[in-house]
């Protein structure tokens, strides 16, 4: 008896420990109930880079993570996913036609020269100088008033462009970005000291986001967007609205049913879920699980199999008082019977999910981790909880009122004949 | 005799035939379904497969106001009119009782979904200006796009995913049980699968329901349940041989055994289907389908488990002793 007070303890500083947690740490919602964008963008080779390697998508991840920091939303996610794949989460986008056109460009900034080709046509080549010889840019306005782009050029920079202004006096000279041309203005003289203006017409918000693609880096290839999903704020709020009331009443349903079925037994599983849920919850914000909507509906899954543990052991632990036995005796070899089923039940489902969490999409990927911690959670609770609070409750004695479980007098004691060996008799605590 | 604590004995090896002849019924007209889809869809997929598997872009509207289907055709044609192709419209309505605290007046969500929309491309717009034109104040609440080669890569994953879920239960029913009970498990999953998979597809044919990639995540969480549904039947038939196979027949064995779980198995489906019951009629409008996919497959799981498996296994063991003797 000593021990089972001491797991009772134990289990009420697991319940306080969890209360604290819940109230203290945040819940991370997922994009699909705050509001928001996921997006998923791939590599493009292009004819210069044919395949692309790791050290691209890590050159790719830093230029894009740069880029979604500038937009100035907190809590933004740029991770890469398999071979090729970027996943951006931004919450909260003001204007996603903007956010998208700014992820894809490559913002390659080139300085080209004039070429003539076998038929006399004009061409532009490169120079070699490119937007990564810079220094920064800014935006500036020239003596008159027209909004440009300035830029500083690093010591390799500078060189090179001395070099080329050098080589140009009285011919033109292209910038292009991102493949375009934006300016080609003539070079009058030599230009030393690393500085340079663009001029093209720009608005400021043009001149803006062309300085910000500048120092946030070019990509080394293109990057296409090939998912997207975005939820506004408020549907994104009615789904949380929505699982929640939802939850609660499944819930109470359950807790409902189980009273009135399983009696006092049935009050020991209302207070194992309650616990459950606790602990569940707790260890979604320290991991942290990001909750979405799939991974509610794998939270509200897992309570039923939670409640399966308990609805196993009830109808174990009746079938052993029917046949005679005493309710120490019940209750243990109730539990020990049906844990077998619990356990090899729920391994088949961490297997799946593990299958799952593997191979799926980011949403499926949500649900299987919710409902294998669950599982493994319940696991837990049916052991621990619902064993202590019965052995607690009803304590050694013979079963007195029958009602408590919800039988009739005149289902017990039946006699038992079951033909077990001695291991298993001394294991059940069976005395003849 | 094993006690079972039930009046009412349940007889699954005596009546195999009924069951047998229930399952049949309870299948075909799901698999029918599948047959006829396969033939007459363009991309002869026997369910009607939505933007996850086939690329495309969703875009979301809440609307003020709630639609008509003559309102729907009239947007249907202005939409086509404006250029874009082959819009396909959906309405969800939603119930404004259950709006409770949340502050938006949205009375209705119209969904339009068309080709993959690229990142220079101005559908989006057009279809902006056409619901502005034609509904009040629509607000644009979701944008849902997907390439299509990665509507093919995750319709290739998913299958991937439902082969791999069914080798490692084969494998693990195969190490804790045996061969025979993993093969009927796995026979009673595909049973449930196929039964969910036809009503979607019926469904698909009449109300126009696409699956998502929320649907094989259904699918996976059925067969999830489903095997646990089993096992635990499996686990009680296993525990009574070890006592009684010298006095009882096998088939004796498993009908003790069904009826000793038939409680367990139908009050836990019953818990389990409270809470989705409750997900369906008061959760968010999107799960909905992905809902009722795990409703119809818990429940069959449930009844394959209880008479489709035990039967299985009682008649291939049947088959054993009639070569042996």
């Amino acid at each position: 008896m000593k021990n089972k007070i001491l797991m009772f303890w134990f289990i009420v500083i697991i319940v306080i420990t969890s209360c604290v947690i819940i109230l203290n740490k945040p819940t991370k919602l997922g994009l699909d109930l705050v509001g928001g964008s996921r997006l998923i963008l791939e590599a493009q080779p292009t004819e210069t880079v044919a395949k692309i390697t790791p050290e691209i998508m890590k050159t790719l991840l830093f230029a894009i993570e740069q880029r979604v920091n500038k937009m100035g939303v907190a809590e933004t996610v740029v991770q890469q996913v398999g071979e090729k794949r970027l996943l951006v989460e931004i919450p909260d986008v003001q204007d996603l036609k903007e956010a998208k056109a700014i992820l894809g460009e490559t913002a390659e900034l080139e300085f080209k020269k004039e070429s003539k080709n076998s038929e006399g046509a004009i061409d532009w080549v490169s120079t070699g100088l490119t937007g990564k010889d810079l220094n920064r840019a800014s935006v500036e306005t020239d003596s008159t008033g027209h909004w440009v782009v300035s830029l500083e050029f690093n010591n390799n920079g500078a060189n090179k462009f001395a070099e080329l202004t050098k080589e140009l006096v009285g011919k033109q000279m292209a910038i292009f970005f991102s493949g375009s041309e934006v300016s080609a203005p003539r070079v009058n003289e030599p230009i030393y000291g690393g500085k340079a203006q663009i001029s093209g017409d720009f608005s400021y918000e043009e001149a803006e986001r062309m300085v910000n693609l500048l120092n946030a880096g070019a990509l080394p290839v293109p990057a296409e967007i090939v998912e997207e999903n975005t939820v506004g704020a408020t549907l994104g709020a009615d789904s949380i609205e929505k699982s929640k009331k939802a939850g609660i009443i499944g819930l109470s349903a359950v807790m409902l049913f189980m009273l009135l079925f399983y009696r006092v037994p049935g009050i020991i599983a209302d207070i194992a879920l309650v616990i459950y849920s606790l602990i569940l919850f707790a260890l979604f914000k320290t991991i942290p699980v990001t909750l979405t909507l799939a991974g509610i509906a794998g939270f509200i899954l897992s309570v039923g199999m939670a409640v399966d543990a308990n609805i196993l052991i009830f109808e174990r632990t009746k079938e052993e008082l029917r046949d005679g036995r005493n309710l120490f005796t019940a209750i243990n070899s109730g539990f020990d019977r049906a844990f077998t089923s619990i356990f090899d039940s729920n391994m088949t489902t961490i297997i799946t999910c593990t299958i799952l969490y593997l191979l799926g999409t980011s949403i499926v990927k949500g649900f299987a981790l919710t409902l294998a911690i669950g599982v493994i959670v319940s696991m837990f609770t049916a052991i621990t909880v619902t064993k202590n609070f019965m052995h607690l409750i009803f304590g050694t004695g013979e079963l007195k009122h029958p009602a408590l479980f919800g039988l009739r007098k005149d289902e017990i004691g039946k006699g038992y004949e079951a033909v077990e060996t001695k291991r298993e008799k001394a294991r059940f605590g069976i005395l003849d | 005799m094993i006690q079972t604590g039930r009046k009412h004995i349940l007889h699954i090896v005596k009546y195999r035939w009924i069951w047998m002849a229930l399952t049949v019924l309870l299948l075909t007209p799901g698999i029918i379904a599948m047959i006829y889809s396969s033939v007459t869809y363009a991309n002869h997929s026997p369910l009607k497969v939505g933007i996850d598997y086939t690329g495309g872009t969703i875009l979301q509207y809440g609307l003020t106001q709630k639609i008509s289907n003559e309102d729907l055709t009239a947007t249907r044609k202005s939409l086509d009119d404006a250029g874009i192709e082959n819009p396909y419209l959906q309405i969800l309505n939603v119930n404004t009782e259950q709006q409770g605290k949340t502050k938006s007046n949205i009375q209705s969500i119209i969904s339009i979904r068309t080709k993959f929309i690229q990142k220079n491309d101005d559908t989006a717009d057009k279809i902006t200006q056409v619901l502005t034109r034609e509904y009040e104040t629509p607000e644009l609440i979701s944008v849902n796009s997907v390439g299509p080669t990665l509507g093919k890569e995750l319709f290739k994953n998913s299958l991937i995913a439902v082969a791999l879920a069914f080798l490692g239960i084969i494998a693990y029913l195969s190490f804790r049980f045996k061969f025979d009970y993993a093969l009927a498990a796995i026979l009673g999953v595909m049973h449930d699968v196929i039964f969910v998979t036809g009503i979607f597809s019926i469904l698909g044919l009449v109300y126009n329901v696409q699956i998502d990639g929320l649907f094989i995540t259904a699918i996976l969480t059925v067969i999830g349940f489903s095997v646990h549904d089993t096992i635990v039947v499996f686990d009680r038939i296993r525990e009574n041989l070890r006592y009684y196979s010298k006095k009882m027949s096998f088939g004796e064995i498993v009908d003790a055994s069904v009826n000793q779980t038939l409680a367990r198995s139908i009050n836990t489906s019953l818990t389990t289907l409270i809470t989705l019951f409750a997900l369906y009629f008061w959760g968010g409008v999107t799960t909905k389908d992905f809902v009722l996919a795990m409703i119809l497959g818990i429940a069959i799981g449930t009844y394959s488990s209880i008479f489709f498996c035990s039967m299985l296994v009682d008649f291939w063991n049947d088959k054993k002793t009639a070569t042996v003797a």
